[in-house]
C-alpha cells in the first residue's frame, strides 16, 4: 500500500494566478529512496510542504497512511514523516547541540536512559559528539546540516523527507548520509530526498522523480 | 599588485575560543580562480568574510595577521568601501536579500552608489538577462526557492561590478541549468581579469579554478594547480576518511 496518496492535487500560492503544482497523482511508499528533480523554482519545496501538511491543496487529496492529510495534526504527521528544510536554520531552536536532538526524542515519551541513548548515538554517527554543548546557531553551515539530519533521524519517522541534504557537506559527511539511508532502506522505511546532487542521486535514488511544468515525470 | 594577499592569518571567534583560522598566508593575482575547499567546519566561511571584512568589523573577535584587498588592508577600510572592490556572495542567500523585489534588490547598491538613473537601469537589466532571471524582476525575493535565492544574491553583487568576488557554496542549490550560467559568468569575468574565490565541495565545480587551496581545522594544508590539488584532495578522502570514489570524480559506482 502506499505510504502517501497524492490525488489530482494542485496548488497555487494566495494571491498569484500560476499554478505551481497541476493535477498531481502519484504514490510514495515506504521503500527504497525516492528522488525528486525539477529545474530552480519548478516547486519542488513546494511539493514536500504540501507533503508535510506546512501548506495545504488548492484542489484535491493526501492521504497519509491511510488517513486524509487534513484530518491530521501537525503532530501526528510530524510522527509519521521526518522533515529536514533546506535551510537548517529553519529548525533549529535549542541551546546545546545535544538538547536540540533530544527534544524530538523526549516528546516521542521514551525513557530518559533510551533518550541519551539515542542522543548519543546520532551524535556519534554524525561527528557532533565535540559540539555536544555548542549553541546550534553558532556552527557552521554544514555542521548546523548534520544536526538537523541527526534531529530528525533520531525520531526513526517510517518516512523521511529531506530537502537539499546534501547541500553544504563535504564529500566525507555526504558518504555518511548516503550510508545512513541505505540503512534506513535496509530498515524498511522510506526517503525522499530533494536534490540537484547528480551524483548523489545516481548512488542512492532507486526512483527519479523530475517535476517540470508543474507535472511529474517519472523517469 | 596582488588581488588578495592574506598574511600570517589566525582568528578566534570569542577571545578564549577556539582559533578558527591557524596562520595562514597566501596571494590571489587579479584574474585568478581560486577554489577553497575543506571539510566543514575548517574555517573556509570563516575565511571568506575575513576577505570582506564582515570579520573584523560586524563579528569582533581575536584576529592576528593581515589581510590585502587590493592593497588595502582590511582593518583599515570600511566594510562599505571594501564592498565596491571584493563582491561576497553567502552561503546562505536569505541573510543578504531583503528588498520587496528583485529588481530592487539589483539595484540597491549601484543606486547607493550614486550612479546616474540610466547605468543603474541598464545594469539591473544586464544582471538579470546575464543570469537569466528576467522573469523574476517584480517577484518578492521570499517567494523565491532556494537555488533562485542564490541567484538574486549574486545578482546583486554582480551589479556593483566588483574587481574579486567570492562565492561561498553558491553553486551546490542550482540546477544544472544554473551551474551553466555561473560557470560561464565566471569564465567571462575571469576573462574580463577579475579575481575569483569559491568554496566548494563538488569537483565539477572547482574544476574551473586555476589553482585549489584546502583548509584542514584552520590550517591551509595545500596550495598549487588545480588538477594536482583536486588529485591529493581526492587521494586524502578515501584515505583518511574512507570515501569511496563516486563522491568525488568519475563515474558513480554502484552499491557494493
Amino acid at each position: 500500500m502506499a505510504y502517501i496518496d497524492i490525488e489530482n492535487v494542485s496548488f497555487c500560492y494566495p494571491g498569484q494566478s500560476r499554478f505551481v503544482l497541476r493535477d498531481i497523482n502519484l504514490r510514495i511508499y515506504k521503500e527504497g529512496v525516492t528522488a525528486v528533480t525539477g529545474a530552480n523554482g519548478s516547486g519542488k519545496t513546494t511539493f514536500s510542504k504540501l507533503l508535510i501538511g506546512l501548506l495545504k491543496p488548492v484542489k484535491g487529496r493526501i492521504q497519509l497512511n491511510g488517513k486524509l492529510l487534513s484530518s491530521l495534526t501537525l503532530a501526528q504527521i510530524g510522527r509519521q514523516i521526518g522533515y529536514v528544510f533546506q535551510n537548517p536554520d529553519k529548525q533549529l531552536f535549542c541551546e546545546t547541540v545535544e538538547e536540540e536532538i533530544a527534544f524530538g526524542v523526549r516528546n516521542l515519551g521514551l525513557p530518559p536512559e533510551r533518550v541519551t541513548q539515542k542522543v548519543r548515538e546520532v551524535m556519534d554517527y554524525f561527528e557532533l559528539s565535540r559540539y555536544a554543548q555548542a549553541y546550534p546557531l553558532s556552527l557552521s553551515a554544514g555542521e548546523k546540516r548534520r544536526l538537523a539530519l541527526a534531529a530528525v533521524f533520531a525520531l526513526e519517522p517510517g518516512l523521511l523527507l529531506l530537502d537539499e541534504p546534501t547541500t553544504g557537506l563535504d564529500p566525507y559527511r555526504k558518504q555518511l548520509l548516503g550510508d545512513y539511508l541505505d540503512k534506513l532502506v535496509a530498515a524498511n522505511r522510506g526517503v525522499v530526498v530533494i536534490s540537484h546532487d547528480q551524483k548523489f542521486i545516481d548512488r542512492y535514488a532507486t526512483r527519479l522523480l523530475r517535476l517540470e511544468d508543474g507535472q511529474f515525470i517519472e523517469e | 599588485m596582488d588581488a588578495i594577499v592574506v598574511d600570517r592569518l589566525s582568528y578566534r571567534y570569542q577571545a578564549v575560543g577556539r582559533e578558527i583560522l591557524k596562520n595562514i598566508s597566501f596571494k590571489v593575482a587579479p584574474g585568478e580562480i581560486v577554489a577553497l575547499v575543506g571539510l566543514s567546519g575548517c574555517g573556509k566561511s570563516t575565511l571568506c568574510m575575513c576577505l570582506g571584512g564582515i570579520i573584523p568589523h560586524y563579528l569582533g573577535g581575536m584576529l592576528d595577521g593581515q589581510v590585502l584587498i587590493n592593497g588595502k588592508d582590511t582593518k583599515e577600510y570600511r566594510v562599505a568601501r571594501l564592498a565596491l572592490e571584493v563582491g561576497l556572495v553567502f552561503q546562505d542567500p536569505d541573510t543578504q536579500l531583503f528588498a520587496p523585489t528583485v529588481e530592487d534588490e539589483i539595484a540597491f547598491a549601484p543606486e547607493n552608489l550614486c550612479l546616474p538613473v540610466e547605468e543603474v537601469a541598464t545594469r539591473v537589466d544586464n544582471v538579470l538577462d546575464t543570469l537569466g532571471i528576467t522573469s523574476l524582476r517584480k517577484t518578492n525575493p521570499n517567494h523565491l526557492s532556494g537555488g533562485q535565492k542564490h541567484l538574486v544574491a549574486m545578482g546583486a553583487v554582480l551589479a556593483l561590478e566588483p574587481s574579486i568576488l567570492v562565492l561561498d557554496e553558491l553553486i551546490a542549490q542550482l540546477d544544472p541549468a544554473g551551474k551553466r550560467i555561473i560557470n560561464e559568468i565566471l569564465v567571462d569575468l575571469r576573462r574580463r581579469g577579475k579575481t575569483i574565490l569559491i568554496v566548494e565541495h563538488d569537483p565539477e565545480a572547482v574544476s574551473i579554478a586555476d589553482r585549489m587551496l584546502v583548509l584542514e581545522e584552520g590550517r591551509l594544508i595545500k596550495d598549487g594547480e588545480t588538477a594536482t590539488v583536486l588529485e591529493w584532495w581526492e587521494s586524502m578522502l578515501r584515505h583518511k576518511y574512507g570515501c569511496k570514489s563516486w563522491t568525488i570524480s568519475g563515474h558513480a559506482a554502484g552499491p557494493e
